[in-house]
């Protein structure tokens, strides 16, 4: 017997991967990874934050002041949305995982982009409960950017705590809408078409995926917050 | 063996539900210290208390009333506070949840409750701790920059509990929901209940909405801690409330603990009622507050003492002859005060009512009259009593509010202003057509051009007529009104001084009519009357 006939099958055996079955092993891995990081618990909590939005554009709630003022509560809604990206990051697996996944920065790559892009669907579609201001380009911006935020959070201080720069960054927004920033990295107090305010709102998107995606959230494997 | 031996064991008594040693939960309160997470986040929120309490604060003039009406009377600090607390609470409260260790930390000597009490109140503690010592070093750098009045210790009490109620409340959402999602849901709960009830606050500036902390109506008055005291009846009801909800919260968690006994479940029960009585009866007393000259009362809550207003000795300065006097707290304006009341006063000596004195007067706001301050004249001997708590007073480095139209003088164009509305009458009302036209004649020589006068008019810190429709919207000084003071504004000096002696009783009745305004052919016309 030599080593090549082990590669044969046994006799009365099918085809050992029929097309369907690679398929299902394929999805098997990235189903596993969004379930380890709650991510169908994180698309509920999407759409209660899309079901928010168009209660408070329905309802016109809001805050006494300028244009700026008008704006928040949308905004703090989809601050909320990045947050809940950010905290999706979390791993309970550490060091194993990232000995064992060579997928693994594919994985968080994919996760981290396509929450984004549902949670800019869903918003949107809540966005139709009334006029939202600076409409869905500035939700775009406000969400890619803040999300960048969270995701920069995660990979800092861990997945748990990714909420914390994206409520950081809202309070910081607003003592700054109640005067006039000029910066762009307060991209909410300018136009959606502002240029500036978008290349700011992307790149903080583009740095947040990329670390995510090399480093991982700071949680695995390397313990930081004290429970 | 002896009979001792043989005598029955005496029945140890079982500890009453397990209550815990004080010393015992000591020590579990000390180590929950050393592993909650509420100390990692403390740098992060230090900067944004610089960023969002203490620097947008230091733009105002050097008064406590005026420096903390954006962090304590509008409640950022506790904005920025709740919702990292809340947050990291909830971390805390879904630790077993998450872990799912909970059925085996039931089965320790520990009652849950008292466990899970232990983690909330380490929680706690960091929390308020931290902001006690933040706020106290705000308030230790504004002593040293000069500030001047008592600081709103009763609204840092306000912010004290706020902080554990959110913790409280955050740590229940933990206990209850216990995921990753817990924190973010809790801190941004927390954030938007808190600019919601920015929105009623300033919205409502009576009943339950007053309840709120972030509601800055009428309990933050001008000269609070300046002329008269804080009032403390609206803040002990909102610490009535905060501290029932972190009750309630609390209390809801013995409910829910597995293994404690029937009697701790009591106790828990008993616990969630006595909050939910404490935040009720506190939004019922809420309903029953009215603003009063120095603030909020709440008559169940108002102790008379607390009206007196401050004694002081004033500093006083010469104004065209005309001592004002202002209190100490006040003593860096009193060169901009009788400088910008000088000319007003020369205007006035001689004349019928002219005042002999001006003496400050604390100010009062109210929402409903738009916030601002009038003027009086009155008493023997005349007095002009004045305020200038909500006027555009220069801040810190003494630079001056500029308006609109670029004006750098709109205290001295306020003072003025407000001093000639009191002495054509007008009273806490825009005037009639006669006394309007008076009032721009006499600023016009007090050196307020007419065309400066409607900007003027929509300066904050005016009462509601400064902005009433006679005036009209900012724009060219015109009309009949406009025209008739330039016919008075033209006259000599002399000859104005005598229409004026002339027709001061007529004007300040609202006898005088516009159309029969003088005119220099005609100075002194007796037919003014109506």
């Amino acid at each position: 017997m030599t080593a090549a006939d082990t590669r044969e099958p046994l006799p009365g055996a099918g085809s050992a991967w029929p097309a369907e079955r690679h398929a299902v092993a394929v999805l098997r891995l990235p189903w596993l990874y969004l379930v380890s990081r709650r991510a169908p618990a994180a698309l509920g909590l999407l759409a209660g934050l899309a079901v928010l939005l168009w209660s408070a554009l329905f309802w016109h709630w809001g805050i006494s002041g300028g244009r700026a003022a008008q704006q928040f509560i949308s905004l703090t809604i989809e601050t909320a949305a990045a947050a809940v990206i950010a905290v999706t990051t979390y791993g309970p697996f550490g060091e194993p995982e990232r000995a064992t996944g060579r997928w693994l920065p594919y994985l968080r790559l994919g996760a981290a982009v396509a929450l984004t892009a549902i949670a800019y669907g869903a918003l949107a579609a809540g966005a139709t409960g009334g006029a939202l201001p600076g409409g869905t380009v500035a939700l775009l911006r406000n969400l890619v950017g803040i999300t960048g935020i969270g995701l920069l959070s995660a990979a800092a201080v861990g997945g748990a705590f990714g909420w914390t720069g994206p409520l950081a960054y809202l309070l910081v927004t607003e003592v700054a809408l109640t005067g006039n920033p000029t910066t762009p990295w307060l991209w909410a107090a300018r136009p959606p078409d502002d240029l500036g305010g978008a290349l700011c709102a992307a790149l903080l998107f583009a740095a947040g995926t990329a670390a995510v995606t090399l480093f991982g959230a700071r949680d695995s494997g390397r313990r930081f917050t004290p429970e | 063996m002896t009979a001792a031996t043989q005598a029955p064991a005496r029945p140890v008594r079982a500890r009453a539900g397990h209550l815990a040693p004080p010393l015992s939960f000591l020590r579990l309160l000390r180590i929950e210290l050393r592993r909650s997470a509420m100390p990692w986040l403390l740098p992060l929120i230090a900067v944004l208390f610089w960023f969002d309490s203490y620097r947008p604060s230091t733009g105002q003039a050097p008064l406590y009333v005026l420096r903390t009406f954006w962090n304590m009377g509008q409640g950022h600090t506790i904005i920025d506070f709740g919702p990292f607390v809340a947050g990291v609470a909830a971390w805390m409260g879904s630790r077993d949840g998450r872990r799912r260790t909970a059925d085996l930390v039931s089965g320790t000597a520990w009652p849950r409750w008292t466990a899970q009490l232990a983690t909330w109140a380490a929680t706690a503690i960091w929390a308020v701790a931290a902001y006690l010592v933040f706020t106290s070093v705000m308030f230790a750098v504004y002593a040293s920059q000069g500030v001047q009045g008592q600081p709103p210790w009763w609204w840092v009490a306000v912010g004290a509990t706020a902080v554990a109620a959110f913790s409280a409340a955050g740590f229940a959402v933990g206990v209850l929901r216990p995921s990753r999602f817990a924190a973010p849901l809790a801190a941004f709960g927390g954030f938007l209940a808190m600019i919601m009830s920015s929105q009623t606050g300033f919205h409502d500036s009576t009943g339950w909405a007053l309840i709120l902390p972030t509601n800055s109506n009428g309990n933050f008055q001008p000269d609070s801690g300046l002329l008269y005291p804080w009032l403390p009846d609206l803040q002990i009801a909102r610490i009535m409330l905060l501290a029932g909800i972190a009750i309630a919260a609390l209390g809801l968690l013995g409910l829910r603990a597995r293994g404690d006994g029937p009697w701790l479940r009591w106790l828990a029960v008993a616990v969630t009622a006595a909050g939910v009585a404490a935040a009720g009866t506190a939004v019922g007393l809420a309903t029953t507050a009215r603003l009063s000259a120095d603030g909020i009362v709440i008559p169940a809550l108002h102790d008379a003492a607390s009206d007196r207003p401050f004694s002081y000795t004033p500093v006083c300065g010469q104004a065209a002859g005309i001592s004002v006097c202002l209190s100490p707290y006040y003593d860096r304006w009193l060169p901009e005060a009788t400088a910008a009341l000088g000319p007003v006063f020369s205007e006035m000596a001689g004349l019928p009512g002219a005042p002999v004195r001006a003496t400050q007067v604390g100010a009062v706001y109210n929402s409903s009259d738009g916030g601002g301050q009038s003027m009086t004249i009155g008493g023997r001997p005349v007095v002009l009593s004045l305020s200038l708590g909500a006027l555009a007073l220069s801040d810190a480095d003494g630079r001056a509010t500029v308006d609109a139209g670029g004006r750098a003088t709109v205290l001295a164009e306020q003072l003025r202003l407000l001093a000639v509305h009191a002495f054509v009458g007008a009273g806490n009302d825009v005037g009639t057509s006669a006394q309007q036209a008076v009032q721009a004649a006499l600023l016009q020589d007090a050196d307020v051009p007419f065309a400066a006068q409607p900007q003027l008019l929509t300066t904050s810190g005016l009462p509601s007529w400064a902005q009433a429709e006679g005036n009209g919207p900012p724009g060219p000084a015109t009309g009949p009104i406009y025209a008739a003071a330039r016919q008075l504004a033209a006259l000599s000096p002399g000859a104005r001084r005598a229409w004026l002696a002339a027709h001061l009783t007529a004007l300040r009745s609202g006898q005088l009519t516009l159309g029969l305004a003088p005119t220099t052919a005609n100075p002194a016309p007796k037919r003014a009357h109506r």
